[in-house]
């Protein structure tokens, strides 16, 4: 067990190494730099003074010792400057990630509450009308562009109730229902989405379970046993449920850039998308490592749970 | 879902120029509002966008100021703030500021005359002085001064090359507030420690800036508000919605006519405000590159665009023809009215067209070889949707153009270095000046000369006018420079856009001007009718 | 464009051999209702933006002063901000969605391919490094890393098209590796290579057709969430630029600006988006459904 967890980890460092090279020299290749960008908001670009901000902010340096200098800074912690702000990163990204955070757990407990009880319902009524009413319902949601359901959302309450949720963040632990009201709606809005793929996996993996023998033996046994059949049914489901949560959630972040600027929630999402804009490496950087990390140890979360509730894994890959 | 909409007609509230039948302003409330964008700072002096003069001027003061209530801007409506009078001696070549002695900055320490020395030495980039902007977009409005002397503590001297009445209006925009000496410049990143109404409470890059009343305000009885909150909402529809929920006391800039429209329609008792502004829509050709060279294709280009289904299309009614300077009445440099109906893309789309295609083909293009173009454009809404516009006009005379947009953080740098063919662009001059505009815009080598347009003939009668004390005098010299510059096609000028504000009635004070939106953010004296 | 009798054909082992066409297709549509939906809603869509020209009943890029005109007899789904017909765009627009989607996919799919075909069969160091770029490319989002590299190339059609199919690569090397890993052990693989045939002819030749299945149905989830990240780029400014028309960058200006006076707007191109992945998804689970081993024969 000892040697799967640490393979598993090795393997977890290596792909956050690779992604901190790729994230570099994607940055390094996109056209202009922040110096242009400070230009920018000035209306024109002065060449002499140009030279001197590169210089300032160390960007005329090498790639290679830019690169050198971003993973020493990273190791000890030390996510560096915004370039736009010349506040620390780690300032301008903190008070945003409670919020990236409260949507996707309140998206996922959406997804999970949406998801579960669908697919088990779809699987044991399968090929019937609800199992089709069920499915269509679910792949609609997987199909609707979150931002566009976002849109619709937001232009309907307005029209039919005068009222929006708060643009400005309140903090749940200021006013609990406020923040409720700011952000059910966009995690309804991406936790539907979500769902889809729970309800699918749920359906297939539930699907497999009633096939077993024994659970169709205890099945034609009558009410009683039922209930029996449902705790087996779903506790073999649970794995690959999961399993799915863990990727689900990682992903789940992808959807949120496009939700938090329809709904205007200051989370990190919508921040990254900023940051591009501006060539705030530091920033762009920093945060999509962020959520590579979270990425990456989600999967290994998932890995070691799979390991715990499955031990024969750990032999296998020992 | 095609049901159409009750079209409620767009009741506009005119500026009046008499004050409204006497109120008492009532103090207190916060008033709400989201600006045009997020700003990178609060450091008016190294930013060139109104986002930053709309959250950073309720912090400072300038020296001279444009009366909020007169909603025309010009060197009639100056008002005193830090100084309380100023005169020019020395036959017009030396300007005095008498200061008030009893500001105090933020932080408690003292303003004095060192203060106003220290700012605009360091916007004018003078050898000795303390500190040095990185970036300075504004160091060619002070081009002209020789040295800035500090008899005494409240008293400060600028020494000119020569006279320019135009330093007045430039010293009273929101771009020039005065810096305290004492606080180093990089702090206004994200902090601000000002003179003004208001004090910063919290900056939340990107998201938020949020004042509270400064109590010991030299302004007895000001501000009226407790503070000043800028939400920002970057979704254009979000803000609408934000305005009619009420979560927004005032909304609009950015606001096309539509904008505005909807916002009304959506919630009939918000007061929405339409009026000219000094931004202008412009079509730069870039005089360095084939065939653009050809002045019968740059020509061609400005015929095809006809102004007319630009009113209709990209600014849905909401815009003033003219030329160079902001037309008149709002305007006061403008080219008298009869000429601007003359301009290129004025006339009759059809024979426009046709005298375009004419040109074309003189300069050897046609259906057999067309002209193939690439139109240029930053990344944002209101300058793509008209340069999506252009596309198609210039399509109709047989010129064949893609659209290349371009991100926020290229363009400038990509219209400077004169990396494109044909560019739409948006040009928003600080104060309604000709020193301003013509110096920064059409200038041989200045660095926002984008079309690299370039004639000594111009830039003689510039320096001519900018020395003309004499109002007429100098209006003529100025309406010259602009028959030319539209004659040659230096830029072509699609038209100038009007600005919009939406707010509910309990919002009083809240100023407009018609000839620029940079100088009337101080907002000290809006209130609360609550 | 996967369509329905074509993909039955494809994969041999999942129908009787005996089995002609025709009937195989009317079997499918028996037994997939839904799978059946969705492949007339993709044959909607091929349609739509094959003929495009003739059934837009405008030019889509063509200005006009009729602005933000409602639905009606002369613009059938109403007209924009600058006048321009919003069906003949919804039409135009679906040859975006579907070039990008398709052309995106199939780059993603058969790079990740050959990368799990590759990797798969020979194992070993070449595995090891082929996964641990794959982990590298699955290690954020798929809208994030798209958002960088949109960013990084630049907005055009084909650098979205490079940006989206980043995202499928990795998950396509998956899919055919697992399949390669397991035919792999088959005797007739073994007897090939024992007979002395050549690692790219057994590779090719032999793994390779088996592996098919798996990756016909990746190919159809995988368009449809192609669709949606081309879509979400355009909306945020980082995707196709105009004047194509994209659905996503029609919803973007429409957002911005025109949404609560010109609902329109917004409705018809996020419904022509929905509409389209909900095709590829109906046609792409029934595909999982059955071509899926484990959930056959109930």
């Amino acid at each position: 067990m000892r040697t799967y967890v640490l393979k598993r980890l090795v393997i977890a460092g290596v792909t956050l190494l690779g992604m901190s090279l790729l994230l570099f020299v994607l940055m390094r290749l996109a056209p202009g730099n922040i110096t242009d960008i400070l230009f920018e908001s000035a209306g024109y670009v002065d060449e002499a003074d140009r030279h001197r901000l590169e210089a300032e902010l160390g960007i005329d340096r090498p790639v290679i010792v830019q690169y050198a200098t971003w993973l020493g800074d990273l190791a000890r912690g030390n996510l560096g400057k915004s370039y736009r702000y010349e506040l620390p990163a780690w300032e301008v990204i903190r008070p945003r990630l409670p919020v990236t955070f409260e949507l996707a757990v309140l998206s996922m407990l959406f997804a999970v509450l949406l998801g579960v009880p669908a697919g088990v319902v779809s699987a044991v009524q399968r090929g019937h009308l609800l199992d089709y009413v069920l499915r269509v319902l679910s792949l609609a949601g997987l199909s609707m562009p979150a931002f566009w359901l976002g849109m619709l959302v937001i232009l309907t309450l307005v029209r039919a109730l005068g009222w929006i949720p708060s643009m400005t963040y309140v903090s749940p632990f200021e006013d609990l229902r406020a923040n409720l009201g700011q952000f059910l709606l966009p995690a309804l809005a991406v936790g539907y989405r979500s769902s889809a793929l729970i309800m699918r996996i749920t359906r297939s993996t539930m699907l497999e379970v009633l096939r077993e023998d024994y659970i169709r033996t205890a099945w034609a046994k009558g009410q009683h046993a039922r209930g029996v059949v449902w705790r087996h049914a779903l506790k073999n489901a649970s794995l690959p449920v999961v399993t799915l949560i863990g990727i689900e959630f990682a992903f789940l972040i992808g959807g949120l850039v496009v939700t938090e600027t329809v709904f205007n929630l200051p989370g990190v999402a919508r921040y990254l998308v900023d940051a591009i804009q501006f060539r705030d490496y530091p920033i762009v950087q920093n945060l999509a490592m962020l959520i590579a990390v979270v990425v990456v140890l989600a999967n290994l979360a998932v890995d070691l749970l799979y390991g715990w509730l499955d031990p024969r894994i750990w032999y296998r890959s020992a | 879902m095609s049901r159409p909409l009750l079209a409620l007609p767009l009741v506009l509230v005119l500026l009046l120029t008499t004050p409204l039948p006497a109120q008492t302003p009532k103090h207190g409330g916060v008033l709400v509002t989201s600006p045009l964008s997020a700003t990178s700072s609060l450091s008016p002096h190294e930013e060139s966008t109104v986002s930053t003069v709309q959250q950073a001027s309720p912090c400072f003061n300038n020296l001279l100021y444009f009366d909020p209530a007169r909603k025309q801007e010009s060197a009639d409506t100056l008002i005193p703030e830090l100084a309380e009078k100023w005169a020019w001696q020395d036959g017009n070549r030396t300007l005095v500021f008498n200061l008030r002695h009893d500001v105090k900055w933020h932080d408690g320490k003292p303003f004095t005359a060192q203060d106003v020395k220290y700012t605009f030495d360091v916007v004018r980039g003078a050898s000795d002085a303390r500190a040095r902007l990185r970036v300075n977009p504004r160091k060619l409005w002070y081009d002209n001064v020789q040295a800035i002397d500090t008899p005494d503590a409240y008293t400060v001297a600028f020494r000119l090359k020569h006279p320019q009445p135009s330093l007045l209006l430039m010293l009273a925009s929101g771009y020039s507030p005065v810096y305290p000496a004492h606080v180093p410049l990089a702090e206004f990143k994200n902090h601000c420690i000002g003179t003004g109404p208001f004090k910063l409470k919290e900056f939340k890059p990107g998201e938020l800036v949020e004042y509270v009343r400064n109590p010991d305000y030299f302004v007895k009885g000001r501000p009226y508000l407790d503070g000043i909150k800028f939400v920002v909402i970057r979704d254009r529809s979000t803000q609408i919605a934000a305005l009619q929920s009420g979560q927004l006391d005032v909304a609009g800039s950015g606001w096309n006519k539509t904008n505005a429209e909807n916002a009304k329609a959506g919630a009939p008792k918000l007061t929405v405000v339409e009026a000219d502004s000094n931004v202008n829509d412009n079509v730069l050709v870039n005089f360095k590159k084939a065939p653009f060279t050809d002045a019968r294709v740059r020509r061609a280009i400005n015929l095809a665009l006809d102004r007319k289904a630009y009113l209709v299309g990209p600014r849905q009614g909401g815009a003033t023809f003219g030329g160079a300077m902001l037309p008149k009445p709002a305007g006061v440099w403008g080219l008298p009215l009869a000429e601007v109906s003359q301009l290129p893309g004025m006339g009759d789309p059809v024979k426009q067209k046709a005298e375009a295609r004419k040109l074309l083909a003189e300069a050897g293009f046609g259906p057999s070889a067309p002209l193939k173009i690439v139109v240029s454009t930053r990344a944002l809404a209101i300058y793509v949707d008209t340069a999506s516009w252009m596309v198609d006009q210039l399509q109709q005379v047989g010129i064949e153009g893609t659209l290349e947009q371009i991100e926020t953080g290229v363009w400038h740098p990509k219209m400077t270095r004169l990396e494109y063919q044909v560019a739409l662009n948006l040009t928003g001059v600080g104060i309604d000046d000709p020193d301003a505009n013509y110096f920064e815009n059409y200038r041989c080598g200045s660095q926002r000369n984008f079309s690299a347009y370039c004639s000594e003939d111009i830039n003689r009668l510039m320096d001519e006018q900018s020395q003309t004390m004499d109002h007429a005098k100098r209006l003529a010299i100025v309406n010259e420079i602009d028959r030319k510059l539209q004659a040659d096609g230096a830029r072509p000028i699609l038209g100038w856009g009007k600005q919009y504000e939406a707010y509910w009635p309990r919002v009083k004070g809240w100023a407009v001007h018609e000839n620029s939106i940079y100088n009337v953010s101080r907002r000290q004296d809006v209130w609360l009718d609550k | 464009m996967a369509t329905v009798p074509a993909v039955g054909v494809a994969i041999p082992e999942a129908l009787p051999a005996s089995v002609t066409r025709r009937s195989a297709l009317w079997t499918f549509v028996r037994r997939n209702p839904l799978g059946a939906a969705g492949g007339l809603l993709m044959l909607l869509l091929v349609v739509a933006a094959v003929f495009a020209d003739a059934l837009a009943t405008h030019n889509p890029i063509r200005t006009s002063s009729h602005v933000l005109v409602a639905p009606g007899a002369e613009f059938w789904l109403g007209t924009d901000n600058l006048g321009r017909d919003v069906y003949s765009r919804v039409v135009h627009g679906s040859r975006i969605s579907l070039l990008v989607g398709v052309a995106s996919t199939l780059l993603g799919a058969v790079v990740g391919g050959v990368v799990g075909l590759l990797s798969g069969y020979f194992r070993g160091r070449t595995d090891l490094i082929a996964q641990r770029v794959m982990d590298v490319m699955q290690a954020l989002p798929i809208l994030v890393l798209a958002l960088v590299m949109a960013a990084a190339l630049g907005p055009s059609l084909t650098n979205t098209i490079i940006a989206i199919s980043v995202v499928i690569v990795p998950r396509a090397a998956r899919v055919v590796r697992a399949s390669v890993l397991s035919i792999r052990e088959h005797t007739y693989v073994e007897s090939a290579r024992a007979l002395g045939v050549g690692h790219a002819r057994v590779a090719f030749r032999h793994v390779l057709p088996n592996t098919f299945g798996p990756f016909i149905v990746l190919v159809t989830a995988q368009l449809g969430g192609a669709i949606l990240v081309e879509a979400a780029l355009s909306f945020l400014g980082l995707g196709v630029p105009e004047p194509y028309p994209s659905w996503g960058r029609m919803l973007s200006i429409a957002a911005a600006e025109y949404a609560q006076k010109a609902p329109w707007l917004v409705i018809y191109p996020g419904l022509a988006i929905s509409l389209a992945v909900f095709g590829t998804n109906l046609l792409g689970d029934a595909l999982r459904d059955s071509l899926d081993p484990r959930l056959r024969g109930s």
